[in-house]
This record gives C-alpha cells, sequence and structure tokens, in this order.
C-alpha cells in the first residue's frame, strides 16, 4: 500500500500538532525544560534505524535477527520509556507543572509516532520482494 | 494433529479459556522492546528517588527542620551491581551455555555457565543489597512515608532489571522464524 498524497498531509499535520504542544507546554509556564522531552522523542528511532542496517544483510534465508539488530531495539525502547518518564519525574519534584508534563508527553508521543508511521509507510515499498 | 475442541476437550479444567495470545514470529521484536521499556522504567523509578531527595526542601511551616535523610552513594551500589550483573549476562554466547555436542569443548560449556552464575549472583547481590539499604537505612530509621520512597524505588529499580535480563534471555533463546517450545 503506498503511502497517498492524504496520508503525508496528515502526517504532517499530526508532527505539527505535536511540536505545537511542546511548545507551548514550554511556553506557557516559562520553563524551556520539556524541550528535552521533543529532542527525546525525535532521537528515538534513530537507534533502531542505524543498527538496523548494521547486521541484517548476511542473513537470507534464516531471518534469526542479529545481536546489533536487537541492541538498536533495545536502545530504542529505553529512549522511548526516557522520553515519557522524564517529565514524570521533573514533575514528581516540581520542577515543572503537571500540565507542562502531560502537553509535552502529549505532543511528543505525537511527534514518535508520526516518526514511526512515515518509516513503516515508506519501508513497505521496498520491501515487496523479500517477504 | 489438531487440537480437540474446547467444549469436550477432557483436559480443560476452567470454563472460560485463556484468551490465545499468538505473538507468532513477533515474540523476539515485543520481548527485546519489554526489557528496553523495563531497563528504563527501573532506572528511572531510581532516578525519581535520587532528584526527589535533591530537591527535598523543610517544610514550609517548620523551616528550621531539614529533611531527616537523602539519597547517599549507598543507594547507587545495588542499582551498579545489578547493572553489572546484567552486562556480564548478557555478553554470553548462549550457544556455548546449551552445549551441543561438538560445538565447543566442555571446558568453554563450563566457563560459559560460571559467568552465567556470576551474572545472577551480581543480580540477586544486587536486589540483596536493595532490600537490605531499605530496611537498615528507612525502615529501621522510622521515617515517614516520603522518606522511606527512596528505599522502595530502590528495589523496585533492582527488580525491574532483573526482570528485564530474564525477558531479554528469553526473547533471544526465542528464534524468531519458528514456534518451537522456550527453552531457558
Amino acid at each position: 500500500m503506498a503511502a497517498g498524497l492524504k496520508t503525508v498531509i496528515l502526517l504532517s499535520f499530526v508532527l505539527a500538532v505535536g511540536f505545537l504542544l511542546i511548545i507551548l507546554s514550554c511556553a506557557l509556564w516559562a520553563n524551556w525544560l520539556p524541550l528535552l522531552v521533543a529532542l527525546t522523542f525525535v532521537l528515538a528511532p534513530l537507534p533502531n534505524a542505524i543498527f538496523s542496517q548494521c547486521g541484517g544483510d548476511e542473513f537470507s534465508a534464516s531471518y534469526e535477527g542479529s545481536g546489533p539488530e536487537d541492541l538498536g531495539r533495545f536502545i530504542t525502547a529505553i529512549i522511548v520509556v526516557t522520553g515519557f518518564a522524564f517529565p514524570l519525574v521533573l514533575t514528581h519534584s516540581e520542577v515543572i507543572t503537571s500540565g507542562a508534563c502531560a502537553m509535552s508527553i502529549v505532543g511528543g508521543g505525537l511527534v514518535y509516532g508520526t516518526i514511526s508511521a512515515y518509516t513503516a509507510a515508506f519501508k513497505q515499498n521496498t520491501d515487496d520482494y523479500d517477504s | 494433529m489438531s487440537l480437540p475442541r474446547s467444549n469436550y476437550d477432557p483436559r480443560r479444567v476452567c470454563l472460560n479459556p485463556f484468551p490465545n495470545v499468538n505473538l507468532g514470529k513477533h515474540r523476539r521484536t515485543v520481548g527485546i522492546y519489554l526489557a528496553g521499556a523495563l531497563f528504563a522504567l527501573a532506572n528511572w523509578t531510581f532516578l525519581d528517588a535520587a532528584i526527589l531527595s535533591a530537591h527535598a526542601h523543610p517544610p514550609y511551616d517548620e523551616p528550621q527542620i531539614p529533611p531527616p535523610v537523602h539519597v547517599t552513594f549507598v543507594d547507587w551500589i545495588p542499582g551498579i551491581c545489578s547493572l553489572l550483573g546484567m552486562l556480564v549476562v548478557n555478553m554470553i554466547d548462549k550457544d556455548r551455555i546449551r552445549g551441543d555436542e561438538g560445538f565447543g569443548d566442555s571446558r568453554a560449556v563450563w566457563r560459559a555457565r560460571l559467568f552465567l552464575f556470576i551474572g545472577f549472583a551480581l543480580m540477586a547481590g544486587g536486589l540483596a543489597g536493595s532490600v537490605t539499604v531499605l530496611v537498615l537505612k528507612y525502615i529501621l530509621g522510622g521515617y515517614t512515608e516520603q522518606y522511606t520512597y527512596y528505599g522502595y524505588a530502590n528495589v523496585s529499580q533492582n527488580v525491574a532489571m532483573m526482570l528485564s535480563a530474564v525477558f531479554l534471555w528469553i526473547a533471544q533463546s526465542a528464534s524468531s522464524e519458528y514456534d518451537y517450545n522456550l527453552t531457558l
């Protein structure tokens, strides 16, 4: 299923809404720490993308999954949970308010979801002959 | 050979069957993501306690009384021990442990099993250490719930790290292609 034009536009809109939420969560309470949450969620797909190029070419028939690929997934999971946990920890210590925490988590989740959806949508075009 | 139908299967005990969650070939991926999430959750729980302790201030109506206890280096030691144990466990070649004939010589299999023992002993030591810190430093001190939270967060950290290591081991032993039985 090729990613149509409407899908791309919808994903861009959701990404913009996500970034808007994060910037609002910083600006409304004049505390720019939640921007780190945005940075975390933007960095999250990176280990997966880098490590998936590492071990996949050697296995042709037996797709057992390789060590580097597992490490990439492990690190991605760590960064995603960090993105959720960091604002919660800051709110618990009352460094940021709970409203800023909720908005930055939702915004960050939208950003990460959009990036994952983009990767999934564009990966299907090239994998048609393998599986 | 197919399974007998559920309404006259003589081996069934309960009326409602357990839902058949079949992850199939995604078992390995889901296991690894879960292990990573548990690992991050463990460390963030402890960091939450440490940051709370660093930001702890005296109560607003009695500014003379400082917080009685803080998270110190002693609290970090069980976590570091568990982390070392997890690193040791994950560096072991799993094929070496199973000791298939002709694959590796018996001394290498013995050494691999020794490393696994050391790794899990480190993790168990971390868990025991965290319980020790909880009891000796926080519960015996008789503090309010706000301060014993530091001890409980430490124990949760070590439990979650051990679970993460177990999930990672199981996930990596599960082959992603064939659905044979899971061996630890």
